[in-house]
């Protein structure tokens, strides 16, 4: 397919059925039945394979993601994320469409496909806890089929590059969950392909590990390395602080796919004025004043902030995002309350994902909702 | 008690293949130390205590490798494996290398025991107790792939491993020789024996360790020939099961579910 892409689907559908996998958690799940023979219907009925009903996963998805942009994928749980990565990551066959992964594809050449991306799965398994860091990346070296001595150089640059190497010969037993994340990139990084998949990469960190991790995904591996990354996460500001473009996923489809600013006034140009005042009593005046501030030009609602107390100390209005401020600033001076603060936002991600999906169905609601 | 014995009533098939399992067990061991000495004679040439002293040391020496596959091939850890993209008999093989190699070294202390405490007596060829164990090695590879295989795919024992373990205790010769169930199951009984690969395990290992058998002997050929086809069909059937359970369960979506 197109190899100036490093990653492609074209019309990609994944169905999962329904009946059977209920029937193999049963069997799973039983904690008596572990280690044990399961219900042999319930068996055979795995073994024989489901004919449906199916549930669609992911419904005629594309997708193009250029080499070297960080690209982002996010969606509600059950959006079809996990899915589409584990597609790529050749641990899921998908059942319609194409998908390339640098002009390779996940069914057919999974081989060559995991010489060109690996993925920093959360879940991930298969470290020796009683082998140290540096031990664990030795083995999985070996699986790569990397020689002792390019091993070992390459090992010891990405300790360095994950600033684990004071910790490099400790029990895997002894790392903390960041460390852990950073091990699992290390691994991730050390076939040295050319994508890396983070499937929600920092979820169990704390901020500043999280913080960190974020970094290192900018400065390290996109900027310095050059690499194309995929990240799937459910953390919106993360997103809009990483990711050249994104995809929003909705049940299996896509349905906003642009720059993270792009997608942000994809809902609404208007912005939002947060204005704070020393409270006052909340009579007659000031509830004229409210009206005659949504009478204003370019403004398209104002709600006002009062407590239980009936005491006014706030303003949350939408206005067009070329409005005069001077106006609304003199009907403000105008109305004799003392004024303590005057923000403009833009529309975040979060309003455009919540407004995207449908979780919202009013962003000024919204807006007005966490201003009071 | 009582709510665990009734929660174990509820996993009926579980329940039932467990009080089988111990039935055949106790029946089997009863057999074994009251009767077998004359059909060992006869098959091996050799008294009881020697054959059940390779029998136990077999054993020691072929479970690892079962069970090295199921522990290293679960769905645990299958994802990361597969990521890897490593080809999976030599992530297998890796694996279990140095199990292999310690069931192997405490082999030793076993015969030493048996022979020094227990008079048993060892008579083995060298190159056909190779031969024997590489057979052995293979054939239950293929055997611990094919149940893998299944497991990935059901999440639970399957019933064609079960089926296999129970037919192994009764005429796969672990406790007693196989010629001896035409004596207390009916005439003929042992030809069910051969078509069990377990059987050819124990059989070439006791052959190769008892009777120093003589590799140019057409007999002692066609014996190895037996369990070679086993090993033959076995291993490449437990790959194509192995995979066939991975991608089925790839499809599903179900790969690290357990």
């Amino acid at each position: 397919m197109n190899m100036g892409y490093a990653i492609e689907t074209v019309n990609l559908v994944k169905r999962y059925p329904t009946t059977s996998r209920r029937d193999v958690v049963v069997i799973a799940r039983g904690p008596a039945a572990r280690g044990t023979v399961g219900s042999i219907s319930a068996i055979l009925g795995a073994i024989k394979g489901s004919r449906g009903p199916f549930i669609e996963a992911l419904k005629s998805v594309n997708l193009r993601i250029r080499e070297g942009e960080i690209f982002g994928i996010l969606g509600p749980n059950g959006a079809g994320k996990t899915t589409l990565i584990k597609i790529l990551c050749t641990l899921v066959i998908h059942d319609e469409g194409e998908v390339y992964v640098n002009g390779f594809d996940p069914k057919r050449e999974s081989g060559e496909v995991l010489k060109n991306l690996q993925a920093v799965l959360p879940e991930s398994r298969g470290f020796n806890w009683r082998l140290s860091g540096r031990q664990n990346l030795e083995f999985y070296a070996l699986l790569y089929g990397l020689g002792d001595a390019e091993a070992k150089e390459r090992i010891s640059y990405l300790l360095d590059f994950t600033n684990l190497a004071d910790r490099a010969d400790d029990g895997y037993q002894r790392y903390s969950t960041g460390m852990q994340r950073k091990l699992l990139l290390c691994r991730a990084l050390l076939r040295n392909t050319p994508i890396i998949v983070f499937d929600e990469p920092t979820t169990g960190l704390d901020p500043a590990s999280a913080d960190e991790f974020r970094r290192m995904i900018i400065d390290r591996l996109a900027r310095k390395e050059g690499k194309t990354i995929l990240i799937s996460t459910h953390n919106l500001q993360e997103a809009q602080e990483l990711c050249d473009r994104l995809a929003i996923l909705e049940r299996g489809k896509v349905i906003a796919l642009d720059t993270p600013d792009n997608v942000r006034h994809l809902v609404t140009e208007d912005r939002f004025l947060q204005i704070v005042f020393v409270d006052a009593l909340f009579g007659a005046e000031e509830k004229r004043f409210v009206k005659d501030l949504e009478a204003a030009k370019n403004v398209r609602s104002v709600s006002a902030e009062v407590n239980q107390g009936k005491r006014f100390y706030g303003l949350t209005m939408r206005v067009e995002k070329d409005i005069d401020l001077a106006e609304i600033l003199r009907m403000l001076a105008e109305s004799g309350l003392r004024i303590k603060s005057v923000n403009t936002e833009e529309p975040t991600l979060e309003d455009a994902f919540n407004a995207i999906t449908g979780k919202d169905g009013s962003l000024a609601r919204s807006r007005g909702q966490g201003g009071g | 008690m009582k709510r665990d014995f009734s929660s174990w009533t509820t996993y009926r098939t579980a329940a039932i293949t467990q009080v089988v399992g111990i039935l055949i067990g106790v029946f089997s061991w009863g057999i074994s130390a009251a009767y077998v000495q004359r059909p060992v004679q006869e098959m091996y040439g050799s008294d009881y205590v020697s054959f059940l002293l390779v029998g136990v040391a077999v054993s020691n020496l072929v479970m690892p490798l079962v069970l090295g596959v199921q522990n290293q091939l679960n769905p645990w850890t299958l994802e990361t494996i597969l990521m890897t993209g490593v080809s999976t008999p030599i992530f297998v093989l890796g694996n279990i290398m140095w199990t292999y190699v310690f069931s192997a070294l405490s082999f030793i202390p076993y015969l030493l025991i048996g022979t020094s405490f227990f008079h048993a007596t060892i008579r083995p060829n060298l190159v056909a107790v190779i031969l024997a164990f590489t057979i052995s090695a293979a054939i239950m590879m293929g055997l611990a792939m094919i149940s893998t295989g299944l497991k990935i795919l059901t999440k639970s024992t399957d019933p064609i491993t079960w089926a296999v373990n129970v037919l192994q205790s009764l005429f796969a010769g672990v406790a007693f020789p196989v010629i001896y169930l035409n004596t207390i199951l009916f005439p003929g009984a042992s030809i069910i024996s051969w078509f069990l690969p377990q059987t050819w395990v124990y059989h070439l290992c006791r052959v190769a360790m008892l009777t120093n058998p003589s590799l140019t002997d057409p007999s002692v050929i066609l014996e190895f020939l037996g369990g070679a086809l086993f090993a033959a069909v076995l291993l490449p059937l437990g790959h194509r099961v192995f995979w066939w359970g991975v991608n089925r369960s790839k499809r599903e979506g179900t790969l690290g579910w357990y």
